[in-house]
Formats: C-alpha cells, structure tokens, sequence
C-alpha cells in the first residue's frame, strides 16, 4: 500500500521535474531549431546552412572556430607549466597561489577587455608608461591580442584541472619509470602525458566551448578589431538595426550545434580514456626539490603569468576610475574619486543598476538552489531512462552558449500566443538567470548526495523518524554545503552576468553589467570602470565572507 | 524499500516546493495584468471631464496618472532631467529606456506583438518617418509651441517634433591635431592614415543621417568617398561616445561625422577636443519625438511632446549643447542653426535607402 503512493510520488515529482525543464530548457532551443528552418512557404531543413553560404556569415563561423582553437592553444602553454610547477614541485605549499588564480577567471571579460584596449591602446597607459613601447602596441590589436586576453582569463580553468589530474598520478608510477631507467621527458612522454591527456581532452574542449560562447571580449575587443564571431553577429542581428530573426536563429542553431557536438566528442573521450588512478595504496607525491636558479626560474614564471591576468587589467580598471580628465593621462594632480561619489549617490541611476543586480540575484539564486536541489534529488544516481534525462536537461544550460538560451527564451515567451506575459518583466530576468545558473547547484548537490550512504537513512528509519523528519534532520544537513557553494555560485555569476542582461531588461531597468556596458557605449568610461571595481569588491568580499563563515562551521561542528 | 519511503517523503516535500513556486510564478502574470488594466481603466475616466475644454489652461489640472513608457536616445543625462521634470510636473511615472536610436527601433521590432513604449525619442529624422509610414505614430496637431519650432525639422501633421538638433562635423584632439581637416575629402589624406574613427549608422542615428544625407546628394558617386575613406584605414567604432573616446584619450586623433554636443561637452569639461564643420556642408540630424498610436496613456503622451517644446526642456536642450528645436530659444556656447554650413539632402529618399545604406556600410567598413 504504502509502496504504491510512494512510487507515485516519485512518478509525479519526476513527470514535474521533466515538465518544468522542458518548459525552462528544451523548448527554447527546439523553438530555435524550429524557426531557423522555417520559411515563408514552409519547412526547409538546409535553411541554416543556405543563409551562411548566401551571405559572409560563413567567415564569422571560421572566425568562431579559429579563435576557439587559438585560445585552446593559449591556455595549454599557460596552464600546462604552472599546472606543474605547483604540483611537483615545492612551489605546491603556497596554497594561497590557488586563490589569487581564481581572480582572472572571476573578473567579467568583458571589464577584463576594457581594461587592456585601455592600456595597449595609441597613447594607453602602456606608452604613458614606457614611451618606447609605441612601436610595437599596435600589433596587439590583432587576432593575437584577442587570443591573449581571452586565454589570460580562462586559463585558471584549465589549470586546476590539469593540476589535480597531476595530483592523481600517483609519484609510484613515475618512480617506477625511473628505476627501470626512464629519463625524465622519457618519463613525461610515456607515462604522464597519457594518463594525462584525458583530462586535459576535458579541459581543452570546454575551454573550446567557453571561447565560442564568450561574449564580452567579442563585444568590446573583437569589435574594435573588427574581427566578429558569432555570438557578436547574434547579438547584432537582435539588437542593432535593421534587426533580423532569421540570421539569428540560424547562427544560433549553427552555435548550438557545434557545442552540442564538442560535448559529445568530450563523453566519448572521457569514457573511452579513463583510467583508475586512485588505488588502496595511498597516494603518494614526490615533491621535486628545486636548485636556487630553478626556483627563481619558477617564481619568474609564475610572477608574469599573474602581472599579465591579474595586474594589467586590474591595474587599468582602477586608473580608469580614478582619472579626471582622460585626455591628460597619467599625471598626478588628475586623480579624482569624483566617480566613485557619483555612482555611489543615493537615488542615482548607477545605483539603482547595483541593487536590481542585487536583488536579481538573489532572488534567482534561491530559485535556482530548490530547484537545482529538487533535480539533483530527482535524478539521484542516474540509473533509470528518466533519471538520466533529468540530469541531460538540467545541465545543458552549461554547454549551451547563453545567448542561443536567450534568444530560445525570447521566442518562446515573447511569442504571440504566450498566454503568462513574462516578457518585458522582472520575472523574465530572473527566469533567465535560473535557467543560465541551474547546473551549478544541481552539479554540487548530485556530488554530495551520491556520497551518502543509504544506511544513514536506514539508520533514520529504524529509530522511526517520519520522511519529513529524516529529510530535515539527516538529508537537509548533509547537502546543504552544495546547496550553499551552488548559491553562492550563483549569486556572484548573476551580479555580473551581462549578455543575458542587455537582451531581456525590461525598459526601465538596468543592472550592474548594462550599466558598465552602457558607459563604455555611450557614457562615461571612468563611471564605467569606478561601477566595476564596486561591483567585483563588492562580490568578492561577500563570497570570503561567506566563506569565512561556513569554515567556522564546519570546524566547530560534527 | 524503507530507505526508500524517507527518501520519497523528501522528494515529496521538495516537489510540494517546486510546486508552490511554479504556481507563484503563473499567477504573478494575471496579477499584473489587472493591475494595469485598472491603470488603464482611471485613464479614460480621468479623461472625460477635461475634454474639448480649451487647451491652454486645463493642460496643468488636467488628472494625468498611471505610467509613460519612454523610449529615448541619448544624452543620457539630459533625458533623465527631463524625466525627473515631467515627473515632478504631472506626477505620471516614467519607465525609461535608453538607448541609441538602432536598439530602440530593434526594441520595438521586437515587441511588436506586444507593443508597451508610448513615446519613443529618437536622434535620426528618416527613422521618425519610417515609423509614421508604417503607422505607428500618432497625430498630435496642438501640440503646444509646436507652431515655434523649425519647420523642417517635425512633420506638418505631427505624428514627429524635432525637440532639438545635433550637427555633424570633424571632431579633433587638439594636442594631437595642431592643423584640423577642412574638408570631408582632406580626411582621405595620407597625414590622417589609421587615425579617424567614424560612428556606426547601424548604432548612431545621426551618423546614419549624415551617411544618407551625404548620399542623397552625392548619388552613387558618394559611396567613392567612403571608399576612399575605408582604403585610409578609417575604423568604424560603435556609437557616438564610442568613437569619439578614442579622441579624448588620443588613441585616435579624429573622429568623421562625429556628433557636435558630446564634443563640446567634453570640450567645456577641460578634455582636449574641439569640432569644425566642413565649409561644403554638412547634415543636422534632427532628433524627433513621436507618440506611439497604441500607447494606452495618450494625454500623458501628449503632455510629455508639450513638456518637451516647453521653455524649460528647450534651455535644458541649450545647456546639453545640443540645438534647440524652437526658433526663438538661441543655442549656448555653440554655433547655432545659421551659422553651420549645410549640405543639401533629401530626407524622403534618406528615409526610403536607410536600411540599405546601413547593410552597405557595415558591409564596407567591417
């Protein structure tokens, strides 16, 4: 009897849980697929691929891949060294090097891009600072430049997966290559380099990912070059007149395609190359002891990778902020917080923008954590078909890049036989937000659930705690540290997210991120830049706080 | 089978959760909808007493209420005092947007099923015409002040009023450019390769109705200068601000077509730029307002136009540097209306090749 409504319960919860993602993710990108194909006489399947033949947009999609590739290439030379040098060598003690990494990886790209065409560009920071320079900024502003920025802020990524893939090999095989004779790049060629290259597959093609679905840098630095990918083009084609719809959704498919298929390429791979690493012997590293010149050599590398991701842009960012007059530069005497007082003014537009992006955020940051969590429960272990497709659509909104979602979510809710009129209103932003955001709660809260053993919940049981008991008392405490990293996640993604925010806003309203944009477009740069130092402070503080909070917790806790 | 039965109690309460929220969600939309519709509904009512009563007077008690959607370009301070002004005046909300002229009529595009702006602002006189030849706009004959302002500016019926006017020319650093251009055609010289930026007309109205102008006399042979000016590495840079920032800083040393009152604002703030108009002419872009014919507030609407051609918007307009719509309010610190040489231009055909003189454009410059 009682097994009966239960596994209806979890019927319905599941038949809910596919509903509401199909109606948040699937039916805004089939609508996508649907109105690129559709023509005036009726259904042409190859109609995508005719508009990018019939126009120049086929050399946006090359562009999109070629810079992809690039900035796959970028990171692998930044990341690969340093994914090293902090895990084998005695360099790996100063943790906080992790931290300090996360910074470009956390600073919005396109505040990051901002900041460097300030500082390379004719007359920048640069030649106010070493005039000789003048010779060659120039080049910067090229493909190269575009790749440079771009990997400086997603190298982090690739790093810390790289490290910990080296952190998994265990020393023992190494040690064994080298008793039977191996060199060192015989070593790293015949052991480290395969067991590595799964992850690194990994790594590369969600870097690929990252890079084609960028937007910022396209918007700021790619446009000044003129060098347009595609979801600059999708963006132009929906905000900028003449808008056109069809060209959209045809890029849009076209980009949606592409991740879908890298993202199958990457399960392949990860299925197919990997291998146990962890065994019951622990796991042991060898920690190489560097000479005085190698340590020097290491330290080098790793001051300039963190003078290039973190100095030159924050060190632009700010001096923009300060600056009086823009046209005398860098002189004292033209440092000013006026901007700072003026964003800062009660009542002022800038700071209405900060506190939409406040409340958005958090408004759809507690959406996304019951719902992520409810999905993260739903899909359990994945073992059943429905288990399986609850967690495929939960998490799509991560490979998909998020202006195929927002144009997904604009014809679905801005179609004319919607009934619900959320277009146009603060709840469309925060439905946005929710669909972009879902994956990271529902990824940290399936990761602490699976670790549960049911024997907890027997436990519950036999001492006769009712569902709701052993829920609140066992279930609730144990995932509510992935409840709490998807929040926070989420909250400091929301406050800066910008691409979503530029093509849904209802018409009076602006956020932190289409403020900043705004000044760079049409306003002024140095308000735009003193609104980015708040924001990302701002942000940032909040998060150590938090974090700060949540490990006295857990120390003074069981 | 236990374990399952608490796991499910779980699932139950989260599901019971998700459900609450989701029914939340659908009824937050209905709830909004009465909500304006009864704004809607004290609209008409407030209406009917004031009718056909002469309109001098009655425009200050006239009962204004509810909420203006407001569409408006730049300058963003200037239409942000001129909201605050309405507001204080009528006590009618405004909900802004702003934006350059290219994403206002995409905004519009946009919603077109479900049309909410009521006036839109606009920096380009051909998009204004577009938007009457379509039927969108609404007629609004007494306007107050309207019989004051440049008649080539509005249009006769007055479905548009140009408020005010902004003028192209060359906008230079003046610590990087000891000797400006004179002419459009000295830009395409060898002394200026790689070091003028150009507005896009995709973005700027008035850049749009300089390209345009420029053609409509020129013919096809104007496009030779463009290409001219393209093959001397003129870029093209977004907006307005955005082309003209690259001057202030002296990435760039000039900017072609440039707005006149963004440099002159930058110029009085101390930043080294200053403009001059070629002596052959150039193109005042005029920038018109228009309400929208399915505004569900029309005599808020139309108290925002009389506002707009009132005294006060004209001198704040004049203390932008932009020129005043209205003959008999004179510009400041700026040359006015005689004494910018213009070119001659045909605003009919501007507003018929717009969009293909867009496509064109960025083609060419991209």
């Amino acid at each position: 009897m009682q097994t009966t409504t239960l596994i209806s319960v979890k019927k319905l919860g599941m038949t809910l849980a596919l509903l509401i993602l199909a109606v948040l993710v699937v039916i805004p990108l089939v609508l996508i697929l649907l109105t690129s194909v559709q023509t005036e006489t009726g259904w042409d399947w190859l109609a995508p691929l005719r508009t990018l033949m019939g126009s120049s947009l086929g050399e946006v999609f090359l562009n999109s891949i070629g810079l992809g590739l690039a900035v796959v290439a970028g990171t692998t030379v930044l990341a690969l060294p340093l994914a090293w040098i902090l895990s084998r060598t005695d360099l790996k003690r100063h943790t906080w090097l992790d931290v300090v990494l996360l910074i470009p990886f956390m600073t919005p790209p396109y505040i990051g891009s901002m900041g460097w065409i300030l500082f390379m560009q004719t007359n920048g920071y640069m030649e106010q600072l070493i005039p000789a320079s003048a010779a060659w900024t120039q080049g910067f502003f090229s493909l190269f430049g575009m790749t440079a920025i771009m990997s400086f802020h997603l190298f982090p990524f690739l790093y810390l997966i790289l490290r910990n893939a080296l952190v998994q090999i265990a020393g023992g095989k190494e040690e064994a290559a080298s008793v039977h004779g191996g060199t060192f790049l015989y070593t790293f060629r015949r052991i480290v380099m395969p067991l590595l290259l799964s992850s690194y597959a990994m790594g590369a093609l969600l870097i690929f990912v990252k890079t084609i679905a960028e937007f910022g840098t396209p918007a700021t630095f790619g446009r000044k070059i003129g060098f347009y990918v595609l979801t600059s083009e999708i963006h132009k084609y929906i905000s900028s007149w003449p808008i056109d719809f069809g060209q959209a959704t045809s890029l849009a498919s076209l980009l949606l395609g592409t991740c879908l298929l890298i993202w199958y390429v990457q399960t392949v791979i990860s299925q197919r190359y990997t291998y146990a690493m962890i065994g019951g012997k622990g796991a042991r590293v060898t920690v190489l002891r560097l000479t005085i010149w190698q340590r020097a050599l290491a330290w080098l590398y790793v001051a300039a990778l963190l003078g290039l991701s973190v100095v030159i842009p924050y060190f632009s960012i700010i001096t923009a902020s300060l600056l009086k007059l823009r046209g005398v530069g860098l002189a004292w005497g033209n440092f000013t917080f006026q901007y700072y007082i003026e964003l800062l003014a009660w009542g002022s537009r800038s700071m209405e923008a900060l506190l939409n992006s406040l409340s958005l955020s958090l408004t759809a940051a507690t959406i996304s954590v019951v719902l992520g969590t409810f999905f993260a429960l739903m899909i359990h272990r994945s073992r059943t078909r429905s288990e399986r497709l609850t967690d495929l659509f939960s998490l799509l909104p991560n490979t998909v890049p998020g202006i195929v979602i927002v144009v997904g979510l604009i014809l679905l809710w801005n179609a004319p036989w919607m009934p619900v009129r959320l277009y146009n209103t603060y709840g469309m932003v925060v439905l946005t937000y929710v669909v972009f955001f879902l994956p990271y709660t529902v990824q940290y809260v399936k990761a602490n659930f699976a670790q549960l053993d049911a024997s907890l919940f027997q436990a519950g049981k036999v001492f006769g705690g009712s569902g709701f008991y052993i829920f609140r008392r066992i279930l609730l405490p144990l995932i509510l540290p992935g409840m709490l990293a998807g929040w926070m996640m989420t909250f400091t993604i929301s406050v800066r997210e910008l691409v979503a925010s530029l093509m849904i806003l209802p018409p009076s309203m602006e956020t932190s991120a289409t403020y900043i944009f705004a000044q760079f477009e049409q306003g002024k740069v140095s308000l735009g830049m003193a609104m980015a130092v708040v924001s990302v402070g701002l942000t940032t503080i909040l998060l150590l706080g938090l974090n700060k909070l949540l490990e006295k917790r857990t120390i003074g806790g069981p | 089978m236990k374990i399952r039965g608490l796991k499910q109690g779980a699932l139950l309460l989260l599901t019971a959760m998700v459900g609450f929220g989701a029914a939340g969600c659908g009824t937050a939309g209905p709830a909004d909808k009465t909500a304006s519709s009864a704004a809607n509904g004290a609209a008409p009512k407030a209406e009917q007493p004031v009718k056909e009563v002469k309109a001098e007077n009655i425009k200050e008690d006239k009962k204004l209420s509810g909420k203006l959607v407001v569409y408006s370009a730049g300058p963003n301070d200037l239409a942000v005092a001129i909201q605050k002004g309405y507001e204080a005046k009528t006590g009618v909300k405004i909900e802004m947007f702003q934006g350059t002229t290219g994403k206002i009529l995409s905004r519009m595009e946009a919603e077109k099923a479900n049309p909410v702006v009521d006036v839109v602002v606009l920096a380009s006189l051909p998009s204004a015409q577009g938007l009457k030849r379509s039927g969108l706009t609404m007629e609004y004959k007494e306007a107050k002040n309207a019989d004051k302002l440049i008649p080539e500016w509005s249009d006769k019926d007055g479905s548009f009023f140009g408020y005010s006017a902004s003028a192209l020319g060359i906008g230079f650093n003046t610590k990087l450019v000891p000797n400006p251009p004179k002419e459009w055609a000295d830009l395409t010289k060898e002394e200026w390769k790689g070091k003028v930026n150009i507005p896009d007309p995709a973005l700027s109205g008035s850049a749009l109705d300089f390209v345009t102008g420029y053609l409509s006399g020129k013919g096809d042979a104007g496009w030779e200068l463009l290409e001219q000016y393209k093959k001397n590495g003129m870029a093209m840079a977004g907006a307005n601000q955005e082309a003209l920032d690259p001057i202030i800083t002296g990435a760039k040393s000039i900017v072609a077509a440039g707005v006149d009152y963004m440099t002159y604002q930058a110029k009085a703030k101390g930043e080294p730029v200053d403009m001059i108009y070629p002596a052959s002419g150039t193109v005042i872009s005029p920038r018109p307002a228009a309400i929208i014919k399915t505004t569900k507030n029309a005599d808020a609407a139309k108290a925002y136009i009389d506002y707009l051609l009132s005294d006060e918007v004209q001198k704040m307009v004049a203390d932008t540097y932009l020129l005043p719509g209205r003959k008999d309010v004179p510009a400041k610190d700026r040359p006015g209306v005689d004494q910018i040489p213009q070119m001659k231009v045909d605003w009919a055909w501007m507003d018929a090749n717009g969009d293909a003189v867009t496509k064109k454009f960025s083609q060419l410059f991209k």
